[in-house]
C-alpha cells in the first residue's frame, strides 16, 4: 500500500507539474462556452437569421434554447470532446514515459510496474472526473449568465448524471489508449487509435449498429441521435466494460512482459 | 559461492540480430567489474537483461542471489542502476525528480534526497527543473537516482558520460569509496578502457555479443605494468650483455621486451651497458599501453 500510494504521489506531482491539466481543461472549457453561444443565438431568431452561417449551424445542433437542450449540447460534446481530450490525457501519462525515456527507471524498482500502472490509471480517472464537473460547472455558471429558460432541479440532477455517465463510458474506453501508448511507445500511436475509434465510431453508428460497437455508445448514451433506451441496450454497456477490460489486460500486460529498450 | 551477479548462458536475440550470446557472468559482492566493449557490443542489452527489462530469450540472470524475471521480479530494494543516458522529468525540479525515486524505492529517511544531492554537488541546482540542466549535471542527477537508496549492488552504463575532467575524477573516487567503505558492488559498463581500467578490480570484455575476456587482479596487473622495448642492430650482443646483468627479458619479434622494474627506471643505465657491450640500442621506451593494445587486438579494432 505504501509503494502504491507513492506512486499515486509520483503521478500526482506530474500531472500537476505539467501543462496538460492547464490545456485540457481550457480546451474542454470550450463545449460550455460554444453552448452558451448557441442559447444566445437561440434565443434571439431574428439576430440569428442575420447572423448567417451560424445561426444555421446553431439551428441544426438545438431548436429550442432551454436548459435540456443546454445540457443535451454538454452530454453529447462530453462523448465526441471527451474521446479527444480524455485520449490526449492517456496517451500524456502513458506516452510520456517513452519519449521522456523514464520508462526505463520505472522498471526495476521495490514499486511495481502493475502499482505504476495502476496509480496512472488512477490519475487520469481523477482528472477526468475533475474536468467534468469543471465543465458541467461552467456550464451552470453559462446557463444561468445567458438566463436560459425551462430550469428544474430534477433536470439539473439527471443531466448532471448523464454527462458523467458519458465522462465514465469514454473513460473506459481509454485503456486501449494506454495500450497503445505502452506498445508504441510515444505519443503518436494512442492518437492515431483515438482518431481512428472516433472515425469509426462515427460510421458504425450511421449504419445503425452502434449499440453493438464500444466506441459508438458514449455518444449514443449522450443522446447525440435521439433517446437513449431507443439506442442502446445491456450488451452495448457490457461490450464497453469487456473493451476496458481487454485495454487494461493488454496494459498491464505490456507493462510487466515486454521488452524495455527506450 | 554467492555472487552479487551471475549469468548463466544469457542470450538475447532481436529478430535476426543476436544482441547476447551465452553470456557468463561471475561478479563478486563487493568488486568493481568493468564491463568493456565497442559501441554495440551488447553491454547495454546485457544491463538491460540484468535489471530485468528485457526478457532473455536464453539463459537466466541472478542479481544478489535472486532471479530476475519475468515479470520485473528481482532485489531491486538493493540495486542502484543507470542505464544509458540518465532519464528525468524535465518539468520537475532536481529535488522532485529525487523525491519521487526516494519513494519509490521506499526509502523512509526522508533526508536521504537533501544527503545525495549534498554528495553530487547538486545543492546549487537541487530547486531548478531538471529540463534546463547541463549533459553534466544532468549525468549527476542520474546518479544521484542510482544511489539516493544506498544499494548493495549498483549497475551502472557508461557512468561518466558527459562529466567534465574534474567530475569524471571525482566519480570515479566516490564509487571507489564506496566499494572500498561500504562493500557496494560496481559493474560498469564502459567503451573507454582508461575509465574502467583506473577503477576495476577486474574486467570482461564483450565482443559482438559474446563475453570473450575476463582479466582478474593478476592479469590486470600484469597488462598494465609497464615495460621497457629494446630494439638494437646487433640483438644478439644485447641479449647477453641483458642476461649477464641479471635482467628477465621475452623477445617479441625484434623487440626485447623488459618487465624488471629497475631497467625501467633507470633505461639510461640500460642504453650505457648496451653501448658498452657493442650493441647500442636504436630504439629504447617505456611502454604502458598494454591493456589498451590487448583490448584493441581482441576486438579487432585499430592498433
Amino acid at each position: 500500500m505504501k509503494t502504491f500510494l507513492a506512486a499515486l504521489w509520483a503521478e500526482t506531482l506530474k500531472m500537476m507539474r505539467s501543462k496538460v491539466p492547464l490545456f485540457t481543461a481550457l480546451g474542454f472549457s470550450l463545449a460550455p462556452l460554444m453552448g452558451g453561444l448557441f442559447m444566445i443565438i437561440m434565443k434571439d431568431p431574428e439576430r440569428a437569421r442575420e447572423m448567417g452561417l451560424l445561426s444555421s449551424k446553431a439551428q441544426l445542433v438545438m431548436d429550442v434554447a432551454e436548459w435540456r437542450t443546454y445540457f443535451g449540447l454538454l452530454a453529447q460534446a462530453t462523448a465526441i470532446g471527451g474521446m479527444i481530450l480524455f485520449s490526449v490525457i492517456t496517451s500524456w501519462v502513458f506516452g510520456r514515459e517513452f519519449t521522456d525515456r523514464t520508462a526505463k527507471d520505472l522498471m526495476a524498482l521495490p514499486t511495481s510496474r502493475e502499482k505504476i500502472v495502476s496509480a496512472k490509471l488512477i490519475v487520469i480517472s481523477a482528472w477526468v472526473i475533475l474536468l467534468t464537473i469543471l465543465i458541467f460547472g461552467i456550464g451552470l455558471a453559462v446557463g444561468a449568465l445567458v438566463d436560459i429558460p425551462g430550469w428544474t432541479n430534477d433536470l439539473a440532477a439527471q443531466s448532471f448524471l448523464d454527462v458523467l455517465g458519458t465522462a465514465a463510458l469514454t473513460l473506459l474506453l481509454m485503456s486501449p489508449v494506454a495500450y497503445f501508448a505502452t506498445m508504441g511507445r510515444d505519443y503518436l500511436p494512442p492518437l492515431g487509435w483515438a482518431i481512428l475509434s472516433i472515425f469509426l465510431s462515427q460510421i458504425v453508428a450511421a449504419t445503425g449498429w452502434g449499440d453493438w460497437f464500444p466506441w459508438s455508445v458514449p455518444a449514443l448514451f449522450s443522446g447525440v441521435v435521439g433517446p437513449r433506451s431507443e439506442q442502446l441496450g445491456m450488451h452495448s454497456y457490457i461490450l464497453v466494460l469487456l473493451a476496458s477490460l481487454a485495454g487494461l489486460f493488454a496494459t498491464f500486460w505490456q507493462w510487466r512482459n515486454a521488452d524495455q529498450t527506450k | 559461492m554467492s555472487f552479487a551477479i551471475e549469468t548463466n548462458g544469457l542470450t538475447k536475440v532481436f529478430g535476426n540480430v543476436v544482441a547476447v550470446d551465452h553470456v557468463d557472468l561471475r561478479v563478486e559482492r563487493g568488486e568493481i567489474y568493468g564491463f568493456l566493449g565497442l559501441n554495440g557490443a551488447g553491454k547495454t542489452t546485457t544491463i538491460r537483461a540484468l535489471l530485468g527489462m528485457i526478457r532473455p530469450s536464453a539463459g537466466n540472470v541472478k542479481v544478489l542471489d535472486q532471479a530476475v524475471g519475468p515479470h520485473g521480479h528481482g532485489p531491486w530494494g538493493k540495486v542502484g542502476h543507470l542505464v544509458e543516458s540518465p532519464s528525468y522529468y524535465p518539468e520537475l525540479t532536481v529535488r522532485e525528480n529525487l523525491e519521487i525515486a526516494r519513494r519509490l524505492h521506499e526509502v523512509a529517511d526522508h533526508t536521504a534526497t537533501a544527503r545525495i544531492i549534498e554528495k553530487l554537488a547538486l545543492a546549487s541546482y537541487a530547486d531548478r527543473r531538471a529540463g534546463t540542466l547541463s549533459t553534466g549535471n544532468v549525468q549527476r542527477l542520474g546518479l544521484a537516482r542510482a544511489l539516493l537508496h544506498e544499494p548493495e549492488l549498483v549497475i551502472l552504463d557508461e557512468p561518466a558520460n558527459g562529466l567534465d575532467p574534474a567530475g569524471v575524477v571525482e566519480i570515479r573516487e566516490l564509487l571507489k569509496s564506496l566499494a572500498e567503505e561500504r562493500g557496494v558492488t560496481v559493474f560498469m559498463s564502459s567503451h573507454i578502457l582508461t575509465e574502467v581500467d583506473r577503477l576495476a578490480t577486474r574486467i570482461g570484455i564483450i565482443h559482438k555479443g559474446k563475453l570473450i575476456e575476463e582479466l582478474d587482479t593478476d592479469k590486470l596487473e600484469r597488462l598494465r605494468a609497464r615495460r621497457l622495448e629494446v630494439r638494437a642492430r646487433n640483438l644478439e650482443a644485447a641479449q647477453i650483455s641483458l642476461q649477464s646483468a641479471g635482467y628477465k627479458f621475452v623477445m617479441d619479434d625484434s623487440t626485447i621486451m623488459i618487465d624488471d622494474a629497475h631497467a625501467i627506471e633507470h633505461s639510461d643505465d640500460i642504453a650505457q651497458m648496451l653501448v658498452n657491450a657493442g650493441a647500442p640500442p636504436t630504439h629504447l621506451a617505456v611502454r604502458q599501453q598494454e591493456l589498451e593494445d590487448h583490448f584493441l587486438q581482441l576486438t579487432g579494432g585499430a592498433k
